[in-house]
C-alpha cells in the first residue's frame, strides 16, 4: 500500500506560438509562483525533478541550464527525465514513497518554436524502419485517426465537435493559446492538413511550462487547507511499433486506468493528454468515462501544448478543479510517443 | 579558420556518398551498421536581454548584469541570478571592463569527425575583467597554445567598424561573440599573482 502523498501547489506559463525568453527564464517565475502557492521553503524541498527534452530544445544539455531557474547552489537533490513533467512527478511520487523527505519540486518544460516538430520527432522513432521514413507525430495520428474512422469508432463530425468543445472550454483558461466559439459544421468544412485530420485536429506548436509541489500527509495537512490527494498512479506502454498494434484500442491506458483505480468511484471531471483530437473518444472509452464526466475544463492539448509540460499540466489543471472550484475525483492523464504509446494515469480527490 | 584542404568536412558530396554506397554492397556480409545522415535546424529570438547585450557589443561596450542581492555579474546578461533565484532587470544593467586576467583556459585538439571545421589545436580562455565580470569562451588570436595560462593580463580587440556583427551572438553563446570580439591581446604586463583569481576560475 502507497503512502498518501498530494499535491499543494502548481503553476503555469501561458502556452506561447514563439516565446523570446530561454526556457530558463519562462521556467523561473513558474517554479516561484508553484513554491509560494505550496508555502514552502525552496531549501526546504527534497527532491527536484525536471521532465524536459534536449533533440527539442536543440542543445546538449539544455536540462542543465533548466537547473537555474530552481536555486541548485548549495547542491540540491534532482533528476531529470527525458519524459514529459508528469514522469517526473511520477519518480517524485516513487521518492516521497521512502518516508525521509516530505516535499519535492517537480516542474516540466519546453520550447517547440525554434526547431520543425515534424523534423525532430522522426529522430526518436526506431532508427532503422521509422526514422527513415520521416514518421512524424501528424502522419503517425492521421494513420490512428483513419483506423478509428474505418471501425465506425469515431466520425469526423464527432472530432470536429471535440476540437469546438475544447476551443470553447479554453476561453476562461489564461494560459490557452487556441480559444474559439467554432461551430463544428464550420470547421468541416476546412481543408485536411493530413487526412482525415483537419487544423482543428492538430495540437498548437506551443512553448511553455508547468511546476508542481508535492508533499506527504503530514506535511500536506501542515501546508494546505485542500491537499489534492494522488490516490492512484500508474504508468503503462504498448509496443512500439506502430503497425504491431491495433491502432483503435489502447490496452495500456486501460491497464494504467484500472491499476489507479479510476473505475473504483464515480469521476467528476478529467484532463486528458488527447493531442489529438479523436484520441479523447479512444482514451475516455479505454478509461470507462462516460457522458456524465467533464472532459479537459481547461481545453486541454488542442488548447496548449507545451510539449514536455503538457502531461504535467494535466495534474495541475485537475488539481485546480479540485482545489478552487470544488470537484470531489479527478483523472490526471499524460501520454508519450506515437499514437498512445505511453501512458500514465492518476486519480486525484480532495478530502 | 576553414581548412581549404578538407572540402568533404563540410557537406556530404553527392558522389562521395554513392562511392561509399558503392563500396559497402556486398550481398554475403553481414550488416553491422548503417550511414545516416541528418541536419535539424533550430531559429530561436535572442532573448532580450541578450539583445541588449549584442546592441552594446555594436557599440564596443560590454555589459552585464549584477545581482542586487550578492553582487555577482553575469556578462552577457541571464535575466537572473541563479545562485539567489532572483530576477534582474534593465535596472541592474552594468558596464563592465575591457581588459581583464584570464583565469583559465582549455586547449581544443579537434578530432576529424563528420562536419568538424576547425584542424589545429586551439585555447578557448575564461577572464576575469578588472572591477568585476567574467566571459567565458574567448580567443587569444596569435597567441601560441603553449603559451597560454592563467594570469595573464590581455585587453579586447574589437573587430573594425565595417566588419563588425553580432549574427553569431545566440542565447546559447555565451560569452563568445566573434563577430564582435576579434579576442584579447596580452597586455604586456607583468602576470596577476594567483590570489587575485584563484578562487575565481571556470
Amino acid at each position: 500500500m502507497a503512502n498518501d502523498i498530494a499535491i499543494v501547489g502548481y503553476a503555469q506559463s501561458p502556452s506561447w506560438r514563439q516565446s523570446e525568453l530561454t526556457e530558463p527564464q519562462f521556467l523561473f517565475p513558474v517554479i516561484s509562483e508553484a513554491i509560494e502557492r505550496a508555502g514552502v521553503e525552496r531549501r526546504e524541498i527534497g527532491f527536484t525533478c525536471a521532465g524536459s527534452c534536449d533533440y527539442l530544445s536543440g542543445q546538449t544539455f539544455a536540462f542543465v541550464m533548466n537547473l537555474e531557474a530552481v536555486g541548485a547552489w548549495p547542491p540540491i537533490t534532482e533528476s531529470h527525465v527525458e519524459m514529459d513533467g508528469a514522469w517526473a512527478l511520477y519518480e517524485a511520487w516513487v521518492r516521497l514513497q521512502h518516508g525521509d523527505i516530505d516535499t519535492a519540486l517537480v516542474f516540466g518544460s519546453g520550447k517547440s518554436s525554434p526547431g520543425v516538430p515534424a523534423e525532430v520527432y522522426p529522430h526518436q522513432m526506431d532508427p532503422y524502419t521509422l526514422t527513415p521514413l520521416g514518421a512524424d507525430p501528424v502522419s503517425l495520428a492521421a494513420l490512428q485517426a483513419r483506423a478509428m474512422l474505418d471501425a465506425g469508432k469515431i466520425t469526423e463530425r464527432e472530432m470536429a465537435e471535440i476540437a469546438a468543445r475544447s476551443r470553447k472550454s479554453a476561453i476562461g483558461n489564461p494560459y490557452a493559446q487556441v480559444t474559439g466559439d467554432d461551430d463544428p459544421d464550420a470547421l468541416l468544412k476546412e481543408p485536411y492538413v493530413t487526412a482525415p485530420l483537419r487544423r482543428h485536429d492538430l495540437p498548437p506548436i506551443s512553448d511553455g511550462a508547468c511546476a508542481v509541489i508535492l508533499a506527504t500527509a503530514d506535511k500536506a495537512k501542515s501546508l494546505s487547507k485542500r491537499p489534492v490527494w494522488i490516490r492512484g498512479i500508474d504508468h503503462r506502454i504498448d509496443i512500439h511499433q506502430p503497425g504491431m498494434r491495433d491502432l483503435t484500442e489502447s490496452p495500456s491506458t486501460r491497464l494504467a486506468g484500472k491499476k489507479a483505480g479510476v473505475g473504483d468511484a464515480k469521476v467528476d471531471i478529467a484532463e486528458l493528454s488527447a493531442t489529438f483530437s479523436y484520441q479523447e473518444k479512444l482514451l475516455c472509452e479505454e478509461l470507462g468515462l462516460g457522458d456524465d464526466v467533464e472532459i479537459n475544463p481547461s481545453g486541454g492539448p488542442l488548447a496548449a501544448n507545451p510539449v514536455m509540460a503538457v502531461g504535467l499540466a494535466r495534474f495541475a489543471e485537475a488539481a485546480r478543479q479540485i482545489a478552487e472550484h470544488g470537484k470531489g475525483r479527478a483523472v490526471a492523464h499524460a501520454t508519450s510517443g506515437q499514437c498512445l504509446q505511453q501512458n500514465l494515469v492518476a486519480v486525484l480527490e480532495g478530502d | 579558420m576553414t581548412d581549404a584542404k578538407q572540402p568533404d568536412a563540410k557537406q556530404p558530396d553527392a558522389k562521395q556518398l554513392a562511392a561509399k554506397q558503392e563500396e559497402a554492397v556486398d550481398p554475403s556480409a553481414p550488416v553491422t551498421g548503417m550511414d545516416y545522415f541528418m541536419k535539424l535546424e533550430y531559429h530561436e529570438l535572442l532573448c532580450p536581454v541578450v539583445r541588449e547585450f549584442a546592441d552594446a557589443l555594436m557599440d564596443k561596450r560590454l555589459i552585464g548584469h549584477k545581482c542586487p542581492k550578492c553582487g555577482l555579474i553575469y556578462s552577457p546578461p541571464r535575466g537572473y541570478c541563479p545562485i539567489c533565484t532572483v530576477q534582474t532587470t534593465k535596472a541592474d544593467e552594468i558596464e563592465i571592463q575591457t581588459h581583464g586576467i584570464v583565469t583559465n583556459y582549455t586547449v581544443v585538439t579537434p578530432v576529424q569527425y563528420y562536419g568538424q571545421e576547425e584542424t589545429e589545436p586551439f585555447a578557448k580562455v575564461s577572464l576575469q575583467l578588472d572591477g568585476g565580470g567574467t566571459l567565458s569562451l574567448q580567443d587569444l588570436p596569435g597567441v601560441p597554445v603553449e603559451q597560454v595560462h592563467p594570469g595573464m593580463r590581455v585587453e579586447i580587440v574589437w573587430a573594425p567598424d565595417d566588419e563588425r556583427h553580432v549574427d553569431d551572438v545566440t542565447n546559447r553563446s555565451w560569452g563568445s561573440a566573434e563577430g564582435a570580439i576579434r579576442g584579447w591581446k596580452p597586455t604586456g604586463e607583468a602576470d596577476a599573482d594567483p590570489s587575485e583569481y584563484s578562487d575565481k576560475t571556470f
